[in-house]
């Protein structure tokens, strides 16, 4: 058992932070507070990337055949800390570094990997995920958008709906209904968001001008090649790319060095010397220690060539408790800085924080998922 | 990174589990298992003693790791056994194998309860910055009993430490082997509780259905599993590191995570939980013991912040 990163996981980690180095000065002022999936970042990503891309540091972990260098998965873990912790400079490309890319690695046509893999390692593209609909957010088999086959391809119909990065992400990783119900007749495509008879409309949150979009399908064709995997069997691949969706993102990190910021900006008030607010801040970096590690065992796993189990759950449970804490700190002891432009840091880790037990499944998914897989409890009637 | 264990560490884990099965026979009464608050596990004690397992921190390439994979192995046992003093805290102390039992105290609690004081024949003191090696058997004890299920006692009067082996300035380590330890003995006990009362729910029938259908039961032994899981991989990286910070956050999360734990698996266990003929007490009340030692979590989390971010008295 050894705890510590080898030589290529520290070499990695600076490469990355060379390229940090350049985003603008203003980054936690301007850009970060607002989201990755703000104008202000995802704009600022298509150089940032272009960037990593030229230095081969956006997949080393995928295999070289599609871009990669066949390095371990530690780097996935590696660069989405030094990633994340800022405010996912990225924007949306971690989508498809994350699980966009390894899903058309498992399920796509060569013809597939050949055109998405490629440009996904040369961060060509922004992506958006189209899965949640107005009657099914975390119940994905409620979902009613259909591609109904046509000769050369099939005709979207429906909407979806809090489509982060929808309204600048260049490509769609959709689902859509091919007849059947529930689970059944779940298709993937992947279709670039400019396909005539696609329209997105933002949607104002409460913690991001941006985060949110509405996207309507109305008579939308696309080629019979949009489609990842076969009919109807969307819902395997969904399954199979949760494991990476859900621990992908390293929230611990951005919540470790947000609090390290917030404990700067006490320590200076003066506020450092209530005992209970030090007390809160080590047990919120208990949690976020405790969310690394499981996070961590996950991705041993996965280096390893091991199937994904339950694990994956724990540690996307544990992610949404350490973000809650630290954002917690925020609102107990220094409210004033969510104010416009008083902290873009602090902002930002709140930000993503109370999305947390939402984004990529609700909490309580996450604990049904528990409950049957580590638990082995019988299913409720 | 390699989180798996090492062959020669799955053999030591191995070989803790044949012992730990083999020596968990409860006491009986008449044919049938005695209705007690604990029972010690005196089997395994002379097991563990015979193969020289509780001197594993100091062989030949093993260490406090190795250490820490004994007492969460045996921690999981039904029977209290006592190993954190003699296999981790007293021999990475001392350098050296020290009598058994081994008790650990703050000198502010010796009057007032602390584990294996009863039986211990080294007691090892926290004295503000110093540790003091003190033999227990020249020691006035009072045996307690109380609703822990813990062999408890406590010094007649206050404690002479002047007769005892001072280590100069070694109070930090000890605190930190401490909270080591600590954090490893209640990981093992939550992970027990919670998987007792995970079969207790799974074959108890209500309403028609198994308690454990049901998902206020599902999801709240669920966050049990994810905050006990947490406790282990944080005691196990702290066994690893040596880091103080790491030890303390183990043991903080630990003690944030006793009580509700402890809750939830009584109300699921429902009335058989508050008997003494259910095994679940063995493991929570010791935990309900584990959550105030040490000066309970609001201590280790003061030292955690001190070791995080330090320099916080001159904020």
């Amino acid at each position: 058992m050894d705890f510590a990163w080898d030589e290529t996981d520290e070499a990695y980690r600076a490469e990355l932070r060379e390229v940090i180095a350049d985003l603008p000065r203003d980054w936690w002022e301007n850009y970060a507070p607002h989201g990755p999936a703000s104008p202000q970042v995802m704009d600022n990503a298509r150089g940032f990337n272009a960037e990593l891309a030229r230095r081969d540091l956006v997949v080393r972990h995928w295999p070289s055949a599609y871009g990669g260098q066949d390095a371990d998965a530690w780097k996935q873990i590696v660069i989405s800390e030094e990633m994340w912790s800022l405010g996912e400079p990225r924007s949306s490309l971690y989508l498809g570094a994350n699980w966009a890319g390894p899903a058309i690695m498992k399920f796509g046509t060569e013809a597939q990997k050949q055109k998405y893999l490629r440009a996904i390692a040369e961060a060509k593209l922004l992506w958006c995920q189209g899965f949640s609909e107005p009657e099914a957010g975390t119940d994905l088999g409620n979902m009613k958008t259909r591609a109904d086959p046509v000769p050369g391809g099939y005709v979207l119909n429906g909407s979806k709906v809090w489509t982060s990065y929808a309204a600048r992400a260049d490509i769609m990783f959709l689902l859509a209904r091919i007849g059947g119900k529930g689970k059944g007749g779940v298709s993937c495509f992947l279709i670039p968001t400019d396909t005539p008879g696609i329209e997105i409309r933002p949607i104002r949150g409460v913690h991001s001008e941006w985060d949110f979009n509405e996207v309507f399908f109305s008579d939308a064709f696309v080629p019979s090649d949009a489609l990842l995997g076969e009919e109807g069997n969307g819902w395997a691949i969904v399954q199979t790319i949760i494991h990476y969706e859900r621990i992908g993102a390293a929230r611990y990190e951005k919540s470790a060095r947000g609090l390290d910021h917030l404990v700067g900006i006490l320590k200076a008030r003066g506020q450092w010397d209530d005992p209970v607010c030090r007390a809160e801040c080590a047990a919120a970096r208990s949690l976020v220690e405790a969310a690394r590690l499981l996070t961590y065992r996950v991705i041993d796993g996965r280096a390893k060539q091991r199937e994904p189990g339950a694990e994956t759950y724990l540690a996307r449970y544990a992610m949404i408790e350490a973000d809650h804490a630290v954002a917690n700190i925020t609102s107990t002891w220094l409210p004033d800085l969510l104010i416009d432009g008083a902290d873009g840091h602090a902002r930002a880790q709140f930000n993503s924080a109370i999305t947390a037990g939402i984004a990529a499944g609700a909490a309580e998914v996450q604990l049904n998922m528990v409950s049957g897989r580590h638990l082995g409890l019988p299913r409720g009637a | 990174m390699d989180l798996d264990f090492t062959p020669e560490q799955q053999a030591l884990l191995a070989a803790l589990a044949r012992m730990v099965d083999d020596n968990c026979a409860m006491p009986t009464e008449n044919g049938v298992v005695a209705a007690v608050k604990w029972a010690r596990g005196v089997g395994l004690e002379c097991a563990l003693e015979a193969g020289g397992f509780l001197d594993v921190a100091l062989a030949e390439g093993c260490g406090a790791l190795e250490a820490a994979l004994l007492v969460a192995e045996c921690g999981r046992s039904p029977l209290v056994v006592e190993t954190a003093g003699s296999a981790l805290i007293g021999p990475l102390l001392a350098g050296r194998s020290l009598s058994r039992p081994v008790a650990v105290a703050r000198a502010e609690d010796l009057t007032r309860g602390v584990r294996f004081l009863d039986t211990a024949k080294t007691l090892i003191v926290l004295d503000g910055e110093d540790a003091v090696l003190l033999r227990a058997g020249d020691l006035d004890v009072i045996p307690l009993d109380g609703p822990y299920a813990w062999p408890l006692g406590r010094l007649a009067t206050g404690p002479d430490l002047s007769s005892g082996e001072r280590l100069a300035g070694r109070g930090a380590e000890l605190e930190r082997l401490w909270r080591l330890g600590l954090a490893l003995e209640a990981g093992a006990a939550l992970r027990a509780a919670i998987d007792f009362t995970n079969d207790y729910v799974k074959q108890r029938m209500v309403f028609g259905r198994p308690v454990g259908s049901f998902q206020a039961v599902q999801h709240r032994l669920s966050i049990d599993a994810v905050r006990a899981e947490g406790v282990r991989w944080l005691a196990l990286k702290a066994a690893w590191s040596g880091d103080a910070a790491d030890a303390a956050l183990a043991a903080l999360h630990a003690q944030r995570s006793i009580l509700q734990v402890v809750y939830d698996c009584h109300q699921f266990n429902g009335a058989l939980g508050m008997t003494l003929e259910h095994a679940l007490h063995f493991w929570t009340f010791r935990l309900r013991w584990l959550v105030g030692e040490l000066g309970g979590w609001s201590r280790q989390a003061a030292s955690a912040a001190e070791l995080i971010w330090p320099d916080a008295s001159a904020a």
